[in-house]
C-alpha cells in the first residue's frame, strides 16, 4: 500500500488551525492565605492582566506536589506559576521553606528535561501585593506567548 | 585484602554460628543462581542452611532493600553488608523504616562486583565512593582504600545541560520512550520504601496505564524525584533496567544539583543527618523573590 505524499495529515492540518487561535494556558497554585487574598485584592482594585492564568487555591505552597507541576504540562498547560507567602510569613509558619528548597530542585529537574525554565515561576506574593501579582501574571503571560504551545511531553501529542 | 573465598567461608562461619546461637532468626546473604556466574539474594533461617550462602565476584544485588520487602519480623535479622548496603541500611534508619538493635551487620570491604559475561568491573562500582561498610558489627578481613576509579560522576550530567532544551527534550523522549514501566528501577531502590507507591495508584490518577511516552516520563521523572537527593548512587536502577535506560544520568542531575545549592553531603554517611529536603535554613537561596 502506497501512501500519497501530496495528501495532508488532517491532524496537521487542526493543529496549525489551533495554533493560530492559540492562548496560553497558565495554571497558577495561590496559597490560600496569601497569594490568593493578593489576587483577590487586584480584582477588587480593577487591575488589568492577561487572562491566561487559572488560579488554583491551595491551603499553602507546600502542599503543591513537585507532581502537580508535571501533570498540569502532561495535561496540556502551557505554563505553571507557584505563589505562596513570602518566607517568614507562612501561615503554617515553615511550609513555603520546605516549598523553596524543593521548588529549587524540580525548577532545575523539569528544565533538564527540556522544559524551558520560563514556563515554570514560583514567586512569593503577600496578600496586599495585588501590583505584584499582576506584573507575575503579565511576565508569566509574556514569556508563554514568546514561546508558544507547549507540546513537551503532553498526552495528546502534537 | 582477603579473597572472595575467604570472605564466603567466613560469611557461612558467622551466619551459621549466630543463627545457632539464636542471636539472628535469619540471615540474608546470597546463593548461587542455575547458571555460572548467576546469583540471587537470599534469606536463611538454619545453621544448616547457612553452608548455601555463596560470596564472589557476581553476587551484584544489593541487600539492603531485602530488608526492607523479606518478612523477617521475628527478631534480629543478620544481613552481609558492603559499602553501598551500609549506606542504604542508613538512609532506612534515618527514615524510620528499620530499627538498628534489629539488625546484626556482617560487613565485607567490598573489592566491586563484576558483569559474568564481559568479566569487567560493573559501572556501578567503578563510579563507587564508599567500598568499606560505613556501619557494622563485625567486619570480615580488613578494609580496602575507598574512593572512585571514574574521574568525575557527573561528567554526564554536566554534557547534557550544555545542550539546549529542545535538543534535551530529543533525548530524553528517546530515553522515555524505551521504558516498559517494569517499575523493577523502583522495586530495587533502598530509598523506595512506600507501601504504596504512587505508580500503582492508577485510579487516583497519579499515574496512568497507557504506553505512551507522557505516562512513561510521568513515571520516570517523578521516580527519582521521590527518590530524589536521598539516592545513595548504588547504581541498582540502572543495573536491572531491561531497557537499558541512562538512569544514573538522571539521579546524579537531582544530587549535582543539590549539592550546588545545599552543599556537598553524602548519603547514608550516618543515620542522623536529615534529608537536604526534609529540613531548611532561614537562609536558603532565593530566587523566587
Ligand atoms: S535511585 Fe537508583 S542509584 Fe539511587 S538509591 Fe535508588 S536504586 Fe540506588
Ligand atoms: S527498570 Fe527501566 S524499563 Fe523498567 S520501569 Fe525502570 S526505567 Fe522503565
Amino acid at each position: 500500500m502506497s501512501v500519497d505524499s501530496t495528501v495532508q495529515d488532517p491532524k496537521q492540518d487542526t493543529a496549525t488551525a489551533e495554533d493560530a487561535k492559540w492562548k496560553p494556558k497558565i495554571l497558577a497554585f495561590t496559597c490560600n492565605w496569601c497569594t490568593y487574598a493578593g489576587a483577590d485584592l487586584a480584582g477588587l482594585n480593577r487591575m488589568k492582566y492577561p487572562a491566561d492564568v487559572r488560579l488554583l487555591r491551595v491551603p499553602c505552597s507546600g502542599r503543591v506536589n513537585p507532581q502537580f507541576v508535571l501533570h498540569a504540562f502532561l495535561k496540556g498547560c502551557d505554563g505553571v506559576l507557584v505563589c505562596g507567602c513570602h518566607p517568614g510569613d507562612c501561615h503554617y509558619a515553615t511550609g513555603n521553606y520546605f516549598t523553596r528548597r524543593r521548588m529549587l530542585l524540580y525548577r532545575r529537574f523539569l528544565e533538564y528535561f527540556g522544559i524551558e525554565p520560563e514556563r515554570f515561576m514560583v514567586k512569593w506574593i503577600s496578600g496586599s501585593e495585588a501590583g505584584k501579582f499582576r506584573d507575575t501574571v503579565i511576565e508569566a503571560s509574556e514569556a508563554v506567548n514568546k514561546l508558544g504551545p507547549n507540546y513537551k511531553y503532553r498526552e495528546e501529542g502534537r | 585484602m582477603a579473597s572472595t573465598q575467604d570472605i564466603q567461608s567466613a560469611i557461612r562461619a558467622r551466619a551459621g554460628k549466630l543463627l545457632q546461637k539464636e542471636v539472628i532468626s535469619c540471615f540474608i546473604g546470597w546463593e548461587a543462581g542455575r547458571f555460572e556466574g548467576q546469583s540471587s539474594p537470599l534469606v536463611v533461617r538454619s545453621a544448616a542452611d547457612a553452608q548455601k550462602l555463596i560470596y564472589n565476584d557476581y553476587c551484584v544485588q544489593l541487600l539492603a532493600k531485602y530488608l526492607l520487602t523479606e518478612n523477617c519480623s521475628e527478631g534480629k535479622v543478620g544481613v552481609a553488608v558492603r559499602g553501598c548496603e551500609s549506606r542504604g541500611i542508613n538512609l532506612a534508619l534515618k527514615d524510620g523504616q528499620l530499627q538498628r538493635e534489629n539488625l546484626h551487620l556482617v560487613g565485607i570491604a567490598c573489592q566491586g562486583v563484576k558483569d559474568f559475561s564481559t568479566k569487567e568491573e560493573l559501572k556501578k562500582c567503578q563510579e563507587c565512593t564508599h567500598r568499606n561498610p560505613i556501619i557494622y558489627d563485625d567486619l570480615i578481613g580488613s578494609e580496602v582504600t575507598d574512593g572512585p576509579r571514574v574521574e568525575d560522576t557527573f561528567a554526564e550530567v554536566i554534557e547534557l545541560e550544555a545542550l539546549s532544551h529542545d535538543e534535551r527534550y530529543e533525548y530524553w523522549s528517546a530515553v522515555f520512550t524505551r521504558c516498559i514501566r517494569c517499575k523493577a528501577c523502583r522495586d530495587v531502590c533502598p530509598g523506595c520504601t512506600c507501601n504504596e507507591c504512587f505508580t500503582d495508584q492508577a485510579a487516583m490518577g497519579w499515574q496512568g496505564k497507557q504506553s505512551s511516552l507522557a505516562e512513561n516520563a510521568n513515571y520516570g521523572i517523578t521516580r527519582m524525584f521521590h527518590s530524589g537527593e536521598r539516592c545513595i548512587e548504588c547504581g541498582e536502577c540502572e543495573r536491572v533496567c531491561p531497557a537499558r535506560l541512562p538512569l544514573m544520568q538522571i539521579n546524579r542531575k537531582v544530587l549535582k544539583d543539590a549539592y550546588d545549592i545545599f552543599g556537598e553531603y553524602v548519603v547514608g554517611i550516618d543515620d542522623c543527618t536529615p534529608n537536604p529536603l526534609d529540613t531548611y535554613l532561614l537562609e536558603d537561596v532565593e530566587e523566587f523573590m
